[in-house]
């Protein structure tokens, strides 16, 4: 289901919570779906338990999934602050980019078609 | 679950575990690292109650552990050299082993047989070294216990049969909560298993972490300026090593890597680069910080 790279510098945990999260975001997994169980990922994986639980914990923390006591783990249907949130760091991590290619001589024309090209790449961006 | 407080043990002129503190929670795989020597296997056999500490105490679930017959039934040790009776088979130390553990699991034994693809009817001893630490493992998964402690399980398996018992180590963490001490002078080997470690050198614990706040806290940055660096860059950073390449400054630093990132930033680097960090360097620099001589401790 998930690839990890065990011997990557960034935390095991971390890497579940961010391939879960783009699972939710891309709506593989849509609201309300379940997501498999610990025993099931620690097996699949072959990864301690207690990283799954704490990736779940974040998870829920952030706001993309909820459990239910007996029941389990299931995605929620995401909260506005959630996508306030990822808009602000979409857009600083743009104007950083682009502060970089005004730097090393890139025109604003040039930057203009990126943009469209990206829009139709996304499909018209249109809003979540 | 186990607590380990102040706990000594020497031999005749050599004092093998000195002064050790630890505590491990249940459903928790805990890994105890260390170079040859450093006292590992001292402390397991404490802890699975076959020594006695010279001083301190061990509890486990809240009792005393030597001498703890009902304490021990729920309690495996498996040692770095699994021992089995002269000239047994599987099925006539699976006997003695069903006799002994309450907690024997007959179908789970017959279940595994698929796992090891080993006959029952084989003598232990006339197998290999690799096959033999197999059919401990299958001796060990079916008698189910609460604790299970690991003197360097790993040590003679192939990768395949290595994931299979990671594996199956895995599932009974997150099916029965069962907890798990595993020693081992290889990190690699453990690394992906364990949520917490400790490290254990010449007898004393230096050093014990949950795994994960140890990757996330310690980065290895390359930064440089234009106009050289700023005399007052690396006062706000908690620099664990430095090195300067030309005009390029390597350092390992602690911290949350957010705030490194924005720190860093407002000085505005030309070049600022996070590199990858293994687990096995962190370890070395952590080690170089306190102290230790990097080269003796750990391969």
């Amino acid at each position: 289901m998930f690839e990890l790279d065990i011997r990557s510098r960034q935390p095991i945990y971390e890497q579940l919570v961010e391939k879960i999260k783009e699972f939710i975001i891309r709506e593989v997994w849509g609201p309300n779906e379940q997501l498999p169980s610990v025993r099931l990922l620690a097996k699949e994986l072959t990864i301690n338990p207690n990283t799954i639980q704490k990736a779940y914990r974040e998870l829920e923390h952030q706001g993309y999934i909820y459990s239910i006591p007996g029941k389990g783990h299931f995605v929620a249907t995401q909260p506005e602050e959630v996508s306030r949130e990822k808009l602000e760091t979409a857009k600083q991590q743009l104007l950083k980019l682009l502060c970089e290619a005004f730097y090393i001589g890139m025109k604003k024309d040039a930057i203009l078609s990126l943009v469209d090209e990206a829009e139709q790449i996304a499909g018209g961006g249109d809003p979540r | 679950m186990i607590e380990i407080h102040h706990v000594h043990k020497g031999f005749e002129q050599v004092e093998a575990v000195k002064d050790v503190s630890l505590h491990v929670q249940k459903g928790s795989i805990y890994g105890l690292l260390g170079s040859n020597g450093a006292g590992k296997t001292t402390l397991l056999k404490m802890l699975a109650g076959i020594y006695k500490p010279d001083d301190g105490d061990i509890f486990i679930e809240g009792e005393p552990i030597f001498e703890n017959v009902k304490l021990k039934k729920k309690l495996l040790f498996l040692p770095d050299n699994p021992y089995f009776f002269p000239h047994a088979t599987i099925q006539q130390m699976a006997q003695f082993y069903r006799d002994v553990y309450p907690g024997w699991n007959e179908e789970r034994f017959w279940q595994l047989q698929e796992w090891f693809s080993i006959d029952v009817q084989q003598k232990i001893q006339r197998m290999s070294k690799g096959m033999q630490r197999q059919a401990a493992f299958w001796l060990v998964f079916s008698v189910m216990p609460d604790v299970l402690i690991l003197d360097e399980p790993f040590d003679g398996l192939d990768a395949v049969m290595r994931k299979k018992m990671k594996n199956l180590l895995v599932q009974d963490v997150a099916e029965r909560n069962m907890t798990v001490f595993i020693s081992s002078h290889n990190l690699r080997e453990v690394e992906d298993l364990c949520d917490h470690v400790g490290i254990l050198h010449n007898g004393e614990m230096i050093m014990e972490r949950e795994i994960d706040d140890l990757k996330a806290d310690v980065h290895k940055i390359q930064v440089a300026f234009r106009d050289g660096i700023p005399s007052s860059f690396l006062t706000g950073l908690q620099v664990v090593y430095q090195e300067q390449r030309g005009r390029v400054l390597l350092c390992i630093v602690r911290g949350n890597r957010e705030e490194v990132d924005a720190y860093i930033q407002r000085f505005a680097p030309v070049i600022f680069d996070v590199l990858p960090l293994t687990l096995e360097e962190i370890f070395v620099y952590e080690m170089g910080r306190i102290g230790y001589a990097i080269e003796s401790v750990m391969v």
